[in-house]
């Protein structure tokens, strides 16, 4: 049967728009989880448009690097202009993350990596979730003075809550040992080329007791600056592919902007489960993919 | 009196970081869409080239090839633009705190990570 040289064009567009409608409706959710857990939503997208879209995987990653810096920047817009982000914390705190992200990049990654790396991230994750699963009921963290540290930085603040219908001020403490761990997420992304949201909410959470939206605001809007250091890697190396951009930023970005809609509406014990359930999901998928990589 | 003033600035830090990043993300995606419908009806690719095309990031030649009207040099250009939002959220908040509000020591914390977000941009393999 000889097919008329119209059809098949339009047979072969039509499998073109299809595809593009397919990556963006997983990116969506990405969207939508990374604005509200804050982190970029690679957790959603990478296993997705693997798994089940076929693509490989060092293609995935670049189309991840790209929607962490679009979720961070997007949903970052809204949570800076209603005040919920802390951008003196997200400043102090960029710069030993930016340190971190060096040092991992060009001196510890001629030393470490591997799997075993991934097995041992994956480990420290699913260990964390001890404290915050502690936690998970409580809506404002208590009794919480502004140290030393925190006091001379003016880090201490406040913001509207939907949920609660009022202002909500908060002191802040931990500041040295949130330093280290934001170190550590910047070493680990400049090891592995992650955004390492998912360290940096931990680091909000547990050291420096700031009310959970607080701290996954002031996340996502910390990953936007990682992302963007690490992509010019990814870009040197080609794995950025503007077809596929173009849907996964697309779609995470309108993702993003109902996520931080629902965010602002949730109690803050909700969205630190959205996170407790997300960490678990990424500890675990680290572990696997560590584990995976050992056996070969 | 200090505090109020405090209050005030950091409502304007806040005012001007979401609008870099607003329009940051605006103008990259619209420039990413335009690009893809030109691309889509110009040069028609099919799956298979979409999920395995590269490019290199030699911006001088994309640019050109972009200002010609060219979808694939459009979306490349956006993608670039969105990678340098946050870049530009930090510049903007550092001019802020520099100028605005006189807090030399933020002035300072921005400027470095300004340095070292673009150096590991640049350096790193």
């Amino acid at each position: 049967m000889v097919k008329s040289p119209g059809r098949g064009k339009r047979l072969a567009m039509e499998r073109s728009l299809l595809w593009l409608f397919e990556v963006g409706g997983a990116s969506f959710a990405g969207g939508v989880i990374g604005a509200i857990s804050g982190f970029g939503g690679g957790i959603v997208i990478v296993p997705v448009l693997t798994v089940f879209l076929g693509l490989p995987i060092q293609h995935t990653i670049g189309a991840s690097i790209i929607s962490v810096i679009a979720v961070s920047s997007g949903a970052g817009s809204v949570y800076v202009k209603d005040r919920i982000t802390n951008i003196r914390i997200a400043m102090f705190l960029e710069l030993s993350t930016a340190l971190g992200a060096i040092l991992g990049a060009a001196v510890l990654s001629r030393y470490l990596g591997g799997p075993s790396l991934y097995v041992l991230f994956g480990i420290t994750l699913l260990l964390t979730l001890i404290p915050i699963l502690a936690n998970i009921h409580q809506e404002l963290p208590e009794n919480v003075r502004n140290d030393r540290l925190a006091a001379a930085l003016r880090l201490n603040s406040s913001y509207f809550d939907h949920r609660l219908g009022r202002e909500v001020s908060y002191q802040v403490t931990g500041i040295p040992q949130a330093m280290g761990i934001m170190g550590v997420a910047g070493v680990v992304s400049g090891l592995l080329g992650i955004g390492a949201g998912v360290v940096k909410v931990l680091a909000h959470e547990i050291y420096m007791k700031v009310p959970t939206k607080v701290s996954t605001a002031t996340s996502n809007f910390m990953i936007g600056v990682t992302a963007a250091s690490a992509a010019g890697v990814y870009l040197r190396r080609g794995a950025v592919l503007p077809y596929l951009v173009v849907p996964v930023a697309t779609s995470v970005l309108a993702g993003a902007f109902l996520g931080t809609k629902l965010m602002e509406r949730m109690s803050n014990a909700r969205v630190r489960q959205v996170f407790a359930v997300a960490l678990g999901v990424i500890g675990a998928q680290m572990l696997l993919r560590g584990l995976g990589g050992l056996r070969h | 009196m200090k505090e109020a003033e405090r209050k005030r600035g950091d409502v304007e830090i806040h005012q001007a970081s979401a609008w870099v990043l607003r329009a940051g993300v605006i103008s990259s995606v619209s420039m990413m869409l335009l690009g893809l419908a030109i691309s889509l009806f110009k040069d028609r690719p099919d799956v298979a080239r979409m999920s395995s095309l590269g490019f290199k990031p030699d911006y001088l030649n994309i640019l050109r090839q972009a200002s010609r009207g060219n979808g694939l040099a459009l979306i490349e250009l956006g993608i670039f633009l969105l990678v340098l939002t946050p870049i530009l959220r930090v510049a903007a908040s550092m001019a802020i705190f520099a100028a605005h509000e006189r807090d030399w020591f933020y002035a300072a914390v921005t400027f470095l990570v300004l340095l070292l977000t673009l150096a590991s941009l640049l350096i790193l393999r």
